[in-house]
């Protein structure tokens, strides 16, 4: 039991990302944080992305597939598609369609990210644990380089901020709310190290 | 050797059915066709009239539909105001385009960007009566009993990339666009129905303006 614990603290010093690093361990369920998890249903967001100093806008359609993978097919007001971006129940990812302008690989690993971030890790994620402070509880998902982060009240009850950190800083934060049967009316995601900001407002169709 | 001809009689003709639209068929006269679209189109100083707008996403069987009104003043003025599912508005001043998006307003000038200018100019195009002039496109027409189909196909690099054809179809009785239909490689599609028209009212150029 005592190298049990012990274990367990080397785990969570060695796997702590040092931009978490003034936290103190937590106890929990970390598959807890699945009671965020958007249930869209082809649901219908207009959407505003502003990449250094290009502002693009349309329409935003997020579908769930039969076969459990997520589509989202991001088009302007004439129909013109921009992007059309399938992500498998095993974390694959497909850039099915995307326009020349944007068919360029930081672009399309960052959108990923970005929508990886607000669609919420898997259950039973492995390496997944928590963290807490005085006012609230962190659920970090370590990835190849940095972390996926969900911070809470420590009640669990309100989702305050999602992040994606490098192993130094938070580097994009996002907010997802006024749910509504699941589905979340408003969703920002702004990136701190360069102008780029994607803004969400749900449509009803 | 009689049946081996009529099999290979049989399967080009299939094929060749296969190449043209369903129920319609290469436009007889077509000579006569372009002179009257060109009379109608000379005709028509100004148009306004409803629009319906289809986005179809074949592989997830979803359909997104927008609406708004329509605007168009010779020469190359158009205004397309979106009402559903969100206002949207688009001026389309000669050059320069004017777009404001709930409280965001932005100008741009069509003539920065080739594709803009190309895109822009199917519609001015289609309505004005000059889209067989337009060398961006490949152009065959066909007919049925009520109307034509003027398939427009991308000549060029660019506009392969977005498009695989523009179907337009233009009624018989009145030589009017009746809907616009862009097809993308991949299957979707975006289809435009003009419906509500009303041709030459007065329309002032203030609403065309670009503040």
């Amino acid at each position: 039991m005592r190298y049990l614990l012990l274990s367990s603290c080397l785990f969570i010093l060695i796997g702590c990302s040092p931009v978490y690093k003034n936290l103190q361990p937590a106890t929990g369920d970390i598959n807890y944080i699945q009671k965020f998890k958007s249930v869209f249903n082809g649901t219908l967001y207009k959407a505003e992305i502003d990449v250094v100093g290009h502002h693009l806008s349309g329409l935003l359609l997020i579908k769930p597939l039969p076969d459990s993978s997520i589509r989202m097919v991001f088009s302007n007001e004439m129909g013109f598609k921009f992007f059309d971006f399938e992500f498998k129940k095993n974390g694959d990812f497909n850039a099915l369609y995307v326009i020349k302008q944007m068919d360029k690989k930081p672009v399309i690993k960052t959108l990923k990210k970005d929508f990886e971030l607000i669609l919420l890790p898997q259950k039973d994620t492995p390496k997944a644990y928590l963290l807490k402070d005085d006012h609230s509880l962190y659920y970090i998902f370590p990835k190849q380089k940095g972390s996926f982060c969900y911070i809470t009240d420590l009640n669990g009850n309100e989702m305050k901020t999602m992040e994606i950190a490098s192993p130094h800083k938070p580097i994009v934060h996002a907010i997802m709310k006024n749910y509504t049967n699941g589905v979340p009316d408003t969703i920002g995601i702004t990136h701190t190290n360069f102008n780029f900001t994607i803004s969400l407002k749900k449509i009803e169709r | 050797m009689r049946k081996i001809t009529l099999l290979l009689f049989i399967l080009t003709s299939a094929i060749a059915t296969k190449a043209q639209l369903a129920g319609y068929t290469p436009v007889s006269d077509l000579t006569k066709f372009k002179e009257q679209f060109a009379v109608i189109a000379k005709k028509t100083e100004t148009i306004k009239s409803d629009f319906v707008q289809e986005k179809n996403l074949s592989m997830l069987s979803e359909k997104i539909v927008s609406k708004g009104k329509f605007w168009f003043k010779k020469d190359n003025l158009l205004r397309m105001e979106y009402t559903r599912p969100y206002q949207y508005l688009m001026i389309l001043n000669k050059g320069n385009m004017y777009i404001k998006d709930g409280q965001k307003e932005n100008k741009v000038s069509t003539k920065s960007n080739k594709l803009f200018q190309q895109i822009n100019k199917i519609t001015i195009d289609c309505v004005q009566g000059t889209v067989f002039n337009n060398p961006d496109f490949i152009t065959k027409v066909y007919e049925n009993k009520s109307t034509y189909l003027v398939e427009l196909t991308p000549a060029g690099k660019a506009l392969k990339e977005f498009f695989k054809n523009i179907n337009v179809t233009i009624d018989k009785s009145d030589y009017e666009v009746t809907t616009i239909e862009m097809s993308e490689t991949s299957g979707d599609n975006t289809i435009i129905r003009f419906t509500n028209r009303e041709i030459n009212t007065i329309t002032p150029d203030a609403i065309f303006a670009i503040k």
